[in-house]
C-alpha cells in the first residue's frame, strides 16, 4: 500500500529537481490531465481494494483519460466553449465517489475487525 | 510474480503523476527574480546609490546647519532665522524676483515667402513643455513664458483654443526667458537641439539670443493657495 505513494513522493521529487518548467499557456492543459491521472489512481486504488484491478484497464485508463482531458480542454480553448469543465465534472464526481467507495470500504474492514477482537 | 508487476505498473504511474504534479507546481508558483545584472550594471547601480547617500548626508548637514542657527538665535531672542527661512521658502517658491544670467528666446510665427496658408496664432501647450523641458535638460533654473514665471505649480494648457500659461494667455510673439548658472551650457544645448525643427513643423520660428550677463524674471503672479495650514496665533503658542 505504501509503495505508490513512494512511487509518486520518488516522481515529485525527481520532477522538482529536474527543474522542468512548461509556457503557462500549457498550464491548463497539464492541470486537466493532472486531474485526470488523479481520478484514474484513485480508481485503481478502489479496483484494488475491491479486488476487481486489471493492469491493462488501470494503464490504458490512465493514459486514454489524460488525452482525452487535454483534448477537451484544446477542443473548449479553440472553440470559445468551456469545454474542460465537463472533465472537471466527470473526473471530480468520479473522484468523490471512488473516495468514497474507498472510505466505506476500510469502515467495513474496521467494524469487522473490531467485531472479531470482542469476539475472541 | 503477476502480483508484484501488478504493483510496478501501479508505482510508475503513481510516479507518472508525482512529476506531473511538480511540474504544474513549478510553473504556476511564481519564481524567484534572478539578479542578472552584470558588473558594470552593478557598479552604475553603486554609483546612483552613493550619490544618494552624499545628497541625503548635504541635506542633513543643511537642515542640522539650520538647526543649530535657530538654537543660537532662540537664545538671543530673534526671528531673523525665521525670517531667513521664509525668505529662501519664498525664493524657492518663486515668489521673489531672480537675476541672473540667462538667455532670451522668441517665438514668433514664420513662414516662407510663398506661403498662403492660415497663420498661427498661439503654440501648442505640447510644444511649449517639450520647449521647457528641453530647456531644463540644459540646466535652466528659472524660466519665465510671456512674463508669466514657471514654477512646479504653473500650468500649460489650452483653455477655448488659446494656450495659457497659469492664468496668462499666450500671443505670438512671445518671449522665454530663461536664467542658467551654466548660460554657455544652455546656449550651446539649445543651438544643438531639434528643437527649432519642432517649432518649424508647426510654422513657428524659435530664435535664441546670446547669452546675456543680466535677465530679470519676475515673481510668481499665482498666489499658492494653502489648504492644511493655518496661522498659529502669537497667544495661542504662548499657553
Amino acid at each position: 500500500m505504501w509503495l505508490p505513494l513512494l512511487g509518486m513522493l520518488l516522481g515529485f521529487a525527481v520532477g522538482v529537481l529536474a527543474g522542468w518548467e512548461i509556457p503557462d499557456e500549457y498550464s491548463n492543459y497539464l492541470s486537466i490531465a493532472i486531474l485526470a491521472a488523479f481520478d484514474t489512481l484513485i480508481g485503481g486504488w478502489r479496483a484494488h481494494l475491491q479486488r476487481t484491478y486489471d493492469e491493462l484497464v488501470f494503464i490504458t485508463g490512465f493514459f486514454f483519460n489524460i488525452i482525452l482531458a487535454t483534448t477537451l480542454t484544446f477542443l473548449g480553448i479553440h472553440l470559445g466553449v468551456d469545454l474542460y469543465l465537463a472533465a472537471v465534472f466527470a473526473f471530480g464526481v468520479r473522484l468523490f465517489q471512488n473516495i468514497a467507495i474507498i472510505r466505506r470500504l476500510w469502515l467495513a474492514e474496521w467494524a469487522e475487525r473490531r467485531q472479531n477482537r470482542e469476539k475472541s | 510474480m503477476l502480483e508484484w508487476k501488478k504493483r510496478l505498473s501501479f508505482v510508475i504511474v503513481a510516479a507518472v503523476f508525482g512529476v506531473m504534479l511538480a511540474v504544474e507546481l513549478r510553473t504556476t508558483m511564481p519564481s524567484e527574480e534572478r539578479d542578472t545584472r552584470d558588473i558594470w550594471e552593478l557598479r552604475a547601480d553603486l554609483t546612483k546609490e552613493q550619490q544618494l547617500e552624499q545628497q541625503l548626508l548635504e541635506e542633513l548637514e543643511d537642515y542640522e546647519e539650520k538647526l543649530r542657527h535657530y538654537q543660537e538665535k532662540e537664545a538671543a531672542g530673534g526671528g531673523a532665522a525665521l525670517e531667513a527661512t521664509v525668505a529662501e521658502l519664498r525664493e524657492e517658491a518663486g515668489l521673489t524676483e531672480v537675476k541672473g544670467s540667462g538667455i532670451v528666446l522668441m517665438i514668433a510665427p514664420f513662414s516662407t515667402a510663398d506661403y498662403v496658408g492660415p497663420v498661427t496664432a498661439t503654440v501648442s501647450p505640447e510644444l511649449l513643455q517639450r520647449l521647457v523641458n528641453e530647456l531644463n535638460k540644459y540646466g535652466a533654473r528659472e524660466i519665465a513664458i510671456g512674463g508669466e514665471r514657471l514654477t512646479n505649480r504653473t500650468a500649460i494648457r489650452d483653455i477655448n483654443g488659446i494656450t495659457n500659461v497659469g492664468r496668462r494667455p499666450i500671443r505670438l510673439p512671445v518671449e522665454v526667458k530663461a536664467i542658467a548658472d551654466d548660460v554657455d551650457k544652455l546656449y550651446s544645448g539649445l543651438a544643438v537641439s531639434p528643437i527649432r525643427d519642432d517649432f518649424i513643423v508647426e510654422n513657428l520660428e524659435l530664435s535664441i539670443s546670446k547669452p546675456k550677463s543680466v535677465i530679470v524674471i519676475p515673481p510668481s503672479t499665482e498666489r499658492p493657495d494653502v489648504k492644511y495650514m493655518e496661522t498659529a496665533s502669537a497667544g495661542k503658542e504662548e499657553k
